[in-house]
């Protein structure tokens, strides 16, 4: 049982690899725990491409608020 | 969704590490990513996984062009694909690349749209921080549009009222000047509209443009009009052009059906729209996109319209059938169904002229629109019966040659001409104004059948066939412009009626057949005992000065020669056109160069046997002739040489000249025998034949069989003749012949002249011997031997000189004849020479006047 938990283990951790290596070919600039929580989701039947254009929309959100002047992080 | 939602929370973590401690932030972007996921954002793209695949390696190339990282990943998803975990590893390398994509492209900012619109605002509004103009669009939401308006209302010019606008346009579309809208030039030719508003009011340009489109309408419609109105009024207007207006005029009636409804739905639309002024009835009113779109068809329809008039103008009849026909040539299927439609109307009248043309051969055409014209100056006119005719009993006047003879010449050939002027002239076919539908072959075809139809019932007076045919041809069916496969079936077999029924005609009513056998047997000789029988009875009074011959006489003798020859059998009214006569003649002339037989001929037989074949009969018979008279008198002196010479002439020193002379006159009777074999057996015959062959089979129309006689006459005369192709040689062996025939002519007469000197000469002997027997029979003449002698030098120079010109003359035919162009005239030489008798001097060296039988 525990050989086939790790087997999973194993497996789950070479696929994130791949996906990682994928990602990193494309350039997607993504590290491997938001690529594991986004195959998740894709896994969950979320649509790919809605997804992509999230995490584009929030990545550019973030860089929108690290600009934006002090008063409004605080 | 849920674990979708809690998955998100990490995310937002991750990129925006604001909302960690703004839970309202943290909300908001939450929910918006929400919004994003249940968007549809690529759903729409249906790829399977080699597509995919190929569009990642394509993108990676972009990425980077060494292709490395392309062979990388396709062991990379081949590995992927190894792996048990994932169920979708498909929209995992979607979402990959979908996000590769969106990164790239993000530099040049263009980003997705659903975010670009609200996203900002919102947080603006949220954020609290209003910009001014942001603010002045997003809460007042006017459009420029209406923005303008105010601008014009604050001026104070405002646009027209579209509705208005409509009614002038209903107006314009008519010709007619509208209140707001006019034509500016009453020219027909060009008209310019002015656009006048009123003082308040404009009309915007685009507005303008629309109406002069609309405007174009009225323009086509005004000239189509003054077209019909202007071919109304006058008069000497052509059938095919009034059925052009007839169904222009029809065209205009549904023109302005259209326009009044038009017009009524205008009405109801200002009723409805009165209760909310200012406002156009969106729905069903009338605007002036509406009507551009409904007279889109019409348009079309006037422009053509439009050309045909143009068209109109300087065309006529067929030709105008032509221009609109090649119209109907057009690609677009709406303009070929207008041309073919109006074609049909105007090719009517057209249709119905070639009926009565095809079935009657009556050319009913007041506006010379048809492809046929008559020549006015050859009416209807039924001819004079041939019983009528007026015979040339003034030609024989002796003294008054001038009156009486040019008189009587000028009403015969007069008379003569018409049958075959009637046929050739009285219609001539127009080529410019045959209809293209027609076809050129078939055109001729028609006007054939036409001219064939016209000519058996004025000429030929059998006008009673014509009726009937017509009455059997009509139930056939109308002819139009939609069948023309009827058409030309209809055509073609009138054509064949037609022109069988004027074969039977000229060969059964008018008997050709008879008339060409009899010019055959009597103005070319074929009846050889008439010949010889004419020859005998004529042959002492022709040797006469031709002032002291008679025409009483001639006939009286051609009369007898009928009546002993095999020639009486034929027909009374052959017998009866036979006639002999005397050409004009001249001083010195004898008989023999003046008498010519005569064949006459009416109409309608005429229009074959015209005058000019009737002419080349007479000089082919009087060339015959002249060959039967060489044959007759080498007859005659033969039996002299012959007989006489041998009883009575008993004078054994003259033996050898005696010899001689028949040597050459064998020689001369071989010549003129042959010479009359080849023209009766090679070329009378034959080309009797091939006209024979034509007559029997019975094709083609009075062209073709004028033609076909033509060219037997032609084919005879040249050959008999020996005419020959080459341009200023045409006659050069006729003269030899005829130089031939004098030497013969003169021989014949030395050789009388020898005979008669011998006769005198043994009778003498005669005398002197009775003498010395002691028997007196008369008084011995004083005869001077030295004289005697000269005289008989002189007949033998002579007789040798005439011999031996003769031969040389022959021989230099005979050489010419060998290299004749003609073939049958070829032969001929070889006939004469069969033997190679008369060779080039130089080749004949041994050989010094053989004999030759």
């Amino acid at each position: 049982m525990s050989t086939k938990e790790s087997e999973r283990n194993s497996s789950a951790q070479q696929t994130l690899d791949i996906l990682y290596d994928i990602s990193q070919l494309l350039n997607t600039q993504l590290d491997k725990a938001t690529i594991a929580t986004c195959v998740g989701m894709v896994e969950n039947g979320v649509n790919p491409e809605a997804l992509a254009a999230v995490i584009q929309e929030l990545r550019r959100e973030g860089a929108a608020l690290s600009t934006q002047p002090p008063p409004n992080m605080g | 969704m849920a674990t979708a939602s809690s998955l998100l929370e990490p995310l937002l973590h991750t990129y925006v590490p604001a909302s960690r401690t703004d839970e309202s932030l943290k909300n908001d972007l939450v929910s918006h990513c929400q919004e994003i996921l249940k968007s549809h954002i690529g759903q729409k793209t249906e790829t399977n996984f080699s597509q995919l695949t190929d569009l990642v390696k394509r993108r990676l190339l972009q990425l980077s062009p060494s292709g490395a990282s392309a062979s990388k990943f396709t062991n990379l998803v081949a590995r992927l694909l190894d792996q048990p975990v994932l169920s979708r590893k498909q929209e995992s390398i979607l979402f990959l690349f979908a996000l590769s994509s969106l990164n790239t492209r993000q530099p040049p900012t263009i980003q997705i749209p659903v975010l670009t619109t609200s996203f900002p605002s919102r947080r603006q509004v949220q954020q609290q921080s209003p910009n001014n103009i942001s603010s002045l669009i997003g809460e007042d939401g006017a459009s420029s549009a209406s923005r303008l308006k105010e601008y014009r209302l604050l001026k104070g010019v405002s646009h027209m009222n579209e509705s208005l606008l409509v009614r002038d346009t209903l107006y314009l579309m008519q010709g007619i000047s509208g209140k707001y809208v006019r034509f500016s030039s009453l020219k027909d030719d060009e008209k310019n509209l002015v656009f006048g508003g009123n003082s308040k009011n404009s009309i915007s340009p685009s507005t303008q443009a629309l109406i002069l489109r609309l405007a174009e309408l009225g323009y086509l419609y005004s000239r189509v009009e003054n077209f019909v109105r202007k071919r109304e009024s006058a008069h000497g207007v052509g059938m095919i052009e009034q059925s052009l207006c007839h169904y222009l005029q029809i065209q205009l009636t549904e023109y302005y059906r259209l326009i009044a409804v038009l017009e009524t739905h205008l009405s109801c639309t200002q009723r409805e729209s009165a209760d909310p002024p200012s406002s156009v009835n969106e729905e069903t009113g009338l605007s002036l996109r509406r009507l551009d779109v409904w007279v889109t068809e019409w348009r079309l329809r006037m422009r053509m319209m439009s050309v045909c008039v143009e068209g109109a103008r300087d065309s006529h009849g067929g030709a105008l059938v032509n221009l609109i026909h090649s119209y109907t040539d057009n690609g677009d299927p709406f303009v070929r169904r207008f041309t073919d439609e109006l074609l049909e109307e105007v090719s009517r009248p057209f249709f119905a002229t070639l009926q009565k043309w095809l079935f009657s051969g009556e050319l009913y055409d007041p506006f010379e629109e048809f492809f046929v014209t008559a020549d006015s100056s050859h009416g209807h006119v039924p001819y004079v019966h041939p019983s009528s005719l007026p015979g040339g009993i003034s030609q024989m006047s002796n003294e008054g040659v001038f009156g009486g003879f040019s008189g009587d010449a000028e009403d015969l050939s007069g008379h003569r001409e018409n049958g075959q002027k009637l046929w050739e002239t009285k219609y001539r076919f127009r080529k410019d104004m045959l209809p293209l539908f027609v076809g050129e072959s078939f055109g001729r075809k028609i006007f054939s059948t036409g001219k064939s139809l016209n000519f058996i019932r004025y000429s030929c007076l059998d006008s009673d066939w014509v009726v009937t045919r017509e009455k059997m041809s009509n139930t056939g069916g109308i002819l139009e412009y939609g069948d023309i496969g009827g058409l030309e079936r209809s055509i073609d077999t009138a054509y064949q009626v037609a022109s069988h029924r004027l074969f039977e005609v000229f060969i059964e009513k008018f008997k050709l057949l008879d008339h060409l056998s009899a010019l055959k047997q009597f103005l070319l000789l074929g009846h050889g005992d008439f010949a010889d029988q004419l020859m005998e009875a004529l042959g002492p009074s022709l040797a006469r000065p031709a002032n002291t011959l008679y025409r009483h006489n001639l006939t009286a003798n051609l009369e007898t020669a009928i009546r002993s020859s095999s020639a009486l059998r034929d027909p009374v009214d052959v017998l009866r056109r036979l006639d002999a006569r005397m050409l004009e003649y001249s001083h010195g002339e004898i008989g023999w160069d003046v008498f010519t037989l005569e064949y006459k001929v009416n109409p309608p037989i005429d229009t074959v046997l015209d005058l000019e074949a009737m002419e080349k009969y007479l000089k082919l018979f009087k060339h015959l002739w002249q060959m039967k008279r060489i044959e007759k008198t080498l007859d005659k002196g033969w039996m002299r040489v012959t007989g006489g010479a041998q009883k009575f002439i008993r004078m054994p020193e003259l033996e050898f000249e005696w010899h001689k002379v028949r040597l050459v006159m064998a020689e001369m009777i071989h010549f003129i025998r042959q010479l009359e074999a080849y023209c009766r057996l090679e070329v009378i015959e034959c080309s009797w034949k091939v006209l024979i062959d034509f007559l029997n089979k019975k094709e083609g129309d009075l062209d073709a069989l004028i033609d076909c006689h033509r060219t037997y006459l032609d084919r005879i005369a040249k050959k008999i003749l020996l005419w020959n192709s080459k341009p200023g040689k045409e006659e050069v062996l006729l003269r030899q012949l005829l130089d031939i025939f004098a030497f013969i002519l003169q021989f014949r007469e030395a050789t009388d002249n020898f005979y008669n000197f011998c006769l005198t000469e043994s009778a003498r002997k005669d005398q002197e011997m009775d003498a010395e027997r002691g028997l007196f029979t008369g008084t011995p003449k004083e005869s001077d031997l030295a004289s005697s002698q000269e005289h008989l030098a002189g007949i033998l120079g002579r007789l040798n000189e005439y011999g031996s010109g003769f031969s040389e003359r022959v021989l230099v035919l005979v050489q010419q004849l060998q290299i004749h162009p003609d073939l049958d005239c070829r032969f001929l030489g070889i006939r004469l020479s069969f033997s190679d008798y008369y060779k080039p001097r130089r080749e004949q060296q041994p050989l010094q006047g053989p004999a030759k039988a």
